[in-house]
């Protein structure tokens, strides 16, 4: 009768007691800075239970460093960012999504623009694992929101190594690396909810990521007037210092959301008017310095330039010298946030009080990443 | 004692799969390719490094391959023409 071949011991190391593995997690570089619960067998084991996954299944592969994150490396990281077992599911849909191609991980992991993994949940699952989306939803207090989001970013870290200065290289960073994963308040919405606008069924419960940039606080307290409160949005998307043929999502406080409710304003109208509404001329980038001599080399950001210039692209493209002289007609060329409505993903959370949106900009100074959205598997 | 398990892909075994290629003895003659990662600099850093190996080595022919996108792996065709055409490839970022 054959035997079965002992399991391989998995790598780890023997440490004295929980606090001396506290220490060595943090001596072998294993954390983001704050402390990490000790992965030891018996809770990895109970983490890789909670999912549908094989140990050695693999939820991410990185193609630019062929690296492949299994799910027991997955869940090794979700028992040191403090989840629940029941959060393993979350956090490998999460994996699943910003492992999918049209996402080019390697860019927003890596770049000197310092990108967040944005992770928004939607449909009954929330509920079930207390994820907010209500008061201080980007912010401290619950254990599903910081310990999901905080699981990617020790992957990135242990898994592809993307530690900073090694190969994360962001100029700056901001918090929301730590952890940025938050619940739709659907409950608020003035639309069906967000994955159900990406083409899943209300009680399928998903994730939808984006590589998002800081976000801009939208404050309106002083209007219920959709175009006057729009207006402020698109001011804020316009701002030349993000201005790109990037993405944008929106998370509409539920005050700013019962506006547009009350209004009667869809989502697809809505988006249109962002879009429309989110420009600067051409003239004003170039005063800026945002059209580099580079960009007249790629088809693609030509195209966004002019592709709502009055008089269509022009027959000759400035020389590498004169690509931020401001010529006739920069005034009239209105160069728009994204390449239209559909880049701008709108979502709803927040505490019932407050006129305080946000808008977060894509990664980086070209087109950037997609929106992927995954389902969460039961 | 408590045992914890290690949450990277570094794992001895891991790095011992992916063997260093042999070291060219010499680079006269040799094809070099270039890939740059597409940033807007890259190749020009290539060139450059490129001069500085004409100034101490008898180089052949140059052969250059810029990605489209950074964030996006080399592709299937332009490795393959690399490892068929070059002896050594430098690669590098450049933004």
């Amino acid at each position: 009768m054959p035997t079965a071949q002992p399991p391989a011991p998995r790598d780890g190391v023997e440490v004295a007691d929980p606090w001396a593995a506290i220490e060595a997690c943090y001596a072998k570089g294993w954390t983001d800075g704050l402390p990490v619960v000790p992965p030891t067998e018996l809770l990895v084991d109970a983490m890789l239970a909670a999912g549908p996954w094989k140990p050695h299944d693999v939820l991410l592969h990185e193609p630019v460093r062929d690296r492949a994150v299994t799910a027991e490396k997955a869940a090794i990281n979700a028992v040191m960012a403090g989840c629940l077992p029941a959060y393993f599911p979350v956090v490998g849909a999460a994996l699943q999504a910003i492992g999918d191609s049209s996402f080019m991980l390697h860019g927003p992991a890596t770049s000197t623009g310092g990108a967040a993994l944005m992770v928004v949940v939607n449909g009954p699952i929330r509920e079930r694992l207390g994820l907010n989306a209500k008061t201080n939803l980007f912010g401290p207090g619950s254990r599903a929101n910081a310990t999901i989001g905080r699981s990617l970013r020790l992957v990135l870290l242990n898994c592809l190594d993307c530690r900073p200065g090694i190969l994360d290289k962001s100029t700056q960073g901001w918090a929301g690396k730590y952890s940025l994963c938050f619940a739709e308040d659907e409950a608020s919405s003035p639309w069906e909810p967000l994955h159900v606008s990406r083409g899943f069924a209300a009680g399928q419960s998903t994730v939808t990521v984006f590589a998002a940039e800081s976000g801009h606080n939208v404050l309106s307290h002083g209007t219920a007037d959709p175009e006057q409160l729009l207006t402020c949005f698109a001011d804020a998307m316009a701002g030349l210092g993000s201005l790109s043929p990037g993405r944008t999502v929106i998370v509409f406080a539920p005050e700013h959301a019962g506006h547009l409710r009350r209004a009667g304003w869809t989502r697809p109208r809505t988006q249109q008017w962002l879009y429309d509404h989110a420009w600067r001329s051409l003239a004003d980038l170039k005063r800026g310095g945002k059209v580099e001599p580079a960009f007249y080399a790629s088809p693609a950001l030509v195209d966004w330039l002019f592709m709502d210039a009055p008089a269509g692209r022009p027959a000759m493209l400035p020389g590498p010298g004169e690509a931020g002289r401001v010529l006739d007609g920069d005034e009239t060329v209105r160069v728009h946030r994204g390449l239209g409505p559909e880049d701008i993903l709108l979502t709803v959370g927040g505490g019932d009080a407050g006129g305080h949106s946000a808008f977060f900009p894509s990664w980086s100074r070209g087109r950037s990443v997609s929106f992927v959205t995954k389902e969460i598997p039961a | 004692m408590t045992r914890i398990l290690d949450p990277t892909l570094r794992s001895p075994a891991a790095e011992a799969a992916v063997a260093r290629a042999p070291r060219k003895a010499s680079l006269d003659g040799a094809t070099i390719g270039l890939l740059a990662n597409g940033k807007s600099n890259g190749m020009a850093l290539l060139d450059r490094i490129v001069e500085r190996l004409r100034e101490r080595h008898r180089i052949g022919d140059v052969v250059r391959v810029a990605k489209t996108n950074a964030s996006a792996p080399v592709t299937d065709g332009d490795a393959e023409m690399l490892a068929v055409r070059c002896a050594a490839v430098i690669t590098a970022i450049g933004d």
